[in-house]
Order: C-alpha cells, then sequence, then structure tokens
C-alpha cells in the first residue's frame, strides 16, 4: 500500500496553494489562519498551542460534533446474543472503573500541577474522562442495565479497585512525577490499546464510542509521556522512584487488562501486541 | 533515558544524497480528524505496519499517527506530533528507513 503518495502529491519546487490563498483570489477566504509548515513551529510556540483550551476545542470538534453520546448519528444498533451482552456489561463496567479513577486523579492533579500549560491540559483531561465516564454509563443503559452506578460496583475487580485507590493516594501524596507517571503512562496506555483492540470487534454503536474515546487518548498518553520525559531529563533521580511506582502498579493493570481482554474475546495469543504500545513507552523513558 | 544514541541536531545532521533538492510535496486534508482543521493536512491515519511511507512522511512511534511534511524528510530534521503533543528528530534506522526519535 502507498496511500502516503495518494495523499500528498509529489511536486518539485511546488508552492502549496492550501499555504497561499491569495493565488486563488475568486476562493472563498478561509477562516483558519494558513500555516505556513507546522514542523517549522519554534518548540515553545508548539507547546503553548497543543497545551491550549482552544487546540483541544478545535480537536474534539472534528470527531464529536456530530455524535450523540459518542455514538455516529447513522450508526445502527445490532442484536446482541444474552451471553454476548453480559460479557460487554463486564468490561463496560471495568472501562467504567478506569474512567472514574482517571477523571478523580486528573482533577485532583491540576492543583499541584508545576506550570500553567500542565494545569490548563489537565483541565481538558478532566472534562475527556468526565465524558468517557458519562458515554461510558449511557452505553450500558442502552444495553438494559437500570441501574449502572450499581452494576459497576457489583462487577468491579479487585485489582481495579486496588489501582484506582493507589492512583488517588499518589495523588493526594502530592506526587505529581508518580501520579502521572500512573495515570497518563501506565493507565492511559492500557485504555489505549485495550479500546482500540475491542473496538476492532464490538458491535457498531460500542465500536463508536470506543473509538471517539481513542482519539482523546492519545493526547493523554503524548502529555504524560513527555512531561515525564522532560522531568527525568533534568531529575534523573526520579527514575528510581518511578520504577518502584511501576513495579507496583503494573501487576494491577496487566490483572485487570487480562481479564478485560479474555472477555472480550481477545486470544491469548495476541495478547503481548496488547501491551507492546505500554512497554515501548516505558523503554523510551529508561525503564526496559 | 532511551539508550539509543543522541540524534544529531538538525545543522550537523549527515548530509549523505542531500545536494539534491528536496522533494516538495502539496499536502491535502485526508479526514484526520483529530487535530484543528488548520493543522489536518500534516497528519493521516496509519494503516498498519504493511504499508510504505512516502519520502514526506514518518511514524509518531507514541500514538501510530503518520506525520507529513511539505518537503521531503531527512536525518536532522525536526518535526512535531500534534494528535499527542510529541516533538521528534528524524533518524534513519539500521534497515535505512526513516524514523522519528522522540525529543523530550
Amino acid at each position: 500500500m502507498r496511500p502516503g503518495f495518494g495523499s500528498s502529491r509529489l511536486e518539485p519546487g511546488a508552492i502549496s496553494l492550501a499555504t497561499d490563498p491569495s493565488i486563488l483570489p475568486s476562493a472563498p477566504q478561509p477562516k483558519e489562519i494558513p500555516v505556513a509548515d507546522v514542523h517549522s513551529l519554534p518548540p515553545e510556540s508548539f507547546l503553548e498551542e497543543v497545551h491550549s483550551f482552544e487546540f483541544w476545542f478545535h480537536s474534539v470538534e472534528g470527531y464529536l460534533s456530530e455524535t450523540r453520546y459518542g455514538r455516529k448519528l447513522q450508526t445502527q444498533e445490532v442484536p446482541l446474543s444474552d451471553p454476548e451482552r453480559d460479557r460487554l456489561i463486564t468490561v463496560l463496567c471495568h472501562y467504567c472503573i478506569g474512567e472514574t479513577a482517571a477523571l478523580e486523579a486528573s482533577s485532583g492533579l491540576i492543583a499541584i500541577a508545576p506550570n500553567r500549560l500542565a494545569k490548563v491540559f489537565l483541565a481538558t483531561q478532566v472534562v475527556d474522562e468526565g465524558r468517557h465516564l458519562e458515554v461510558l454509563l449511557h452505553r450500558l443503559q442502552d444495553l438494559g442495565v437500570a441501574s449502572p452506578e450499581q452494576e459497576i460496583e457489583r462487577r468491579a475487580t479487585r485489582s481495579l479497585v486496588a489501582f484506582k485507590r493507589r492512583l488517588l493516594e499518589l495523588v493526594e501524596g502530592k506526587d505529581w512525577e508518580a501520579a502521572i507517571f500512573a495515570q497518563n503512562v501506565i493507565l492511559e496506555s492500557f485504555e489505549f490499546t485495550v479500546f482500540q483492540a475491542h473496538a476492532e470487534t464490538a458491535d457498531p454503536v460500542t465500536r463508536d464510542v470506543l473509538q471517539g474515546i481513542v482519539k482523546d487518548e492519545r493526547r493523554h498518553i503524548g502529555f504524560g509521556e513527555n512531561e515525564l520525559g522532560r522531568r527525568l531529563k533534568t531529575s534523573p533521580h526520579t527514575r528510581a522512584r518511578l520504577a518502584a511506582v511501576r513495579h507496583e502498579l503494573d501487576s494491577l493493570v496487566l490483572a485487570s487488562c487480562e481479564e478485560t481482554l479474555a472477555q472480550i474475546g481477545t486470544l491469548p495469543s495476541e495478547r503481548p501486541e496488547i501491551g507492546r504500545s505500554y512497554l515501548a513507552a516505558v523503554r523510551r523513558l529508561g525503564f526496559a | 533515558m532511551s539508550s539509543k544514541p543522541e540524534p544529531k541536531p538538525d545543522a550537523t545532521a549527515p548530509e549523505a544524497d542531500d545536494s539534491k533538492p528536496r522533494l516538495r510535496f502539496v499536502l491535502e486534508d485526508t479526514g484526520f480528524d483529530e487535530v484543528p482543521k488548520k493543522y489536518r493536512k500534516y497528519y493521516r491515519k496509519w494503516n498498519g505496519p504493511a504499508e510504505e511511507l512516502a519520502p514526506n512522511e514518518v511514524l509518531c512511534p507514541v500514538c501510530k499517527v503518520v506525520i507529513r511534511s511539505p518537503r521531503e524528510l531527512r536525518p536532522g530534521d525536526r518535526v512535531y506530533c500534534m494528535a499527542c503533543f510529541t516533538r521528534f528528530i528524524v533518524t534513519r534506522s539500521e534497515a535505512g528507513m526513516l524514523e522519528a526519535t522522540v525529543e523530550y
């Protein structure tokens, strides 16, 4: 496949009309300010831009504006058998625990974030996590669950509940690096890969909901890895402390991840693939 | 930190066959909807490991989105992934492929 060549036309020495609308005087004026080349932005301008509410708003608008509770308006429900429905309810209940943990933790982290950009980003993450919880609860109601909160409590696994408790302890202890590592690297990486895997085999409505969440998760995992990467550069001693956090929390997330993957029917032979993205992230941060 | 060697800055990057002028590309919006409209043409969805990237493209190793540039990429170039807020320097892998190496 060579879609790269199909989507960007090669023109030696070409001037991009897309970046110079004045070349086409009769064309309608674009609302957006043209960008000469995003990759030539100074690093400070790039960081300022992507951590802004303005950036967040115009990003989520692209994939959420035509949805209702994360479901595309044209997507039709397909019937599920009772065992399929029951397995899906269990998995969605587990997801709700993870999303609640991230909602509570990211809101608590705003107060201890070291700078304005991190505070503003976390404010957008709080909104994302609140939305995730809402769309998952709505999906549970779609599936006939009368009291989603009670159902979540009933189907919760010990490992997930323990992970949530430990994450919130790190936030309450004002341990910025450890809490960001636990939330934005460990939890978000696993959610990112599990939701992607689940979306491939899910019913159409659940797929819509999960794909929307995955798009938000890209920002969350990127923020966590970059924030920690910058801090580890200037305070390498932090690495040993984070390695201990990883040792403690990895097993909790892995246990719930295994259980979820079994519920959604991922073959044991395919499961190592799921952890690859997380392992690559910790390797880049120097925890291999 | 990564055990990989530190990437070289642009000014000292190897200029193998760089005497040739760079190819230029007109980027088109491919429907990547995760960044504001004005940035969309710089990114596209990745279709998996079997996909061959164009000379102006490199894969974001953090969030698996294809990063696109209006010019042919060469080792030492710096690019951004706006989908996951990551800065990269373009390097060449042992297999000769262009790669994006994270610059925190």
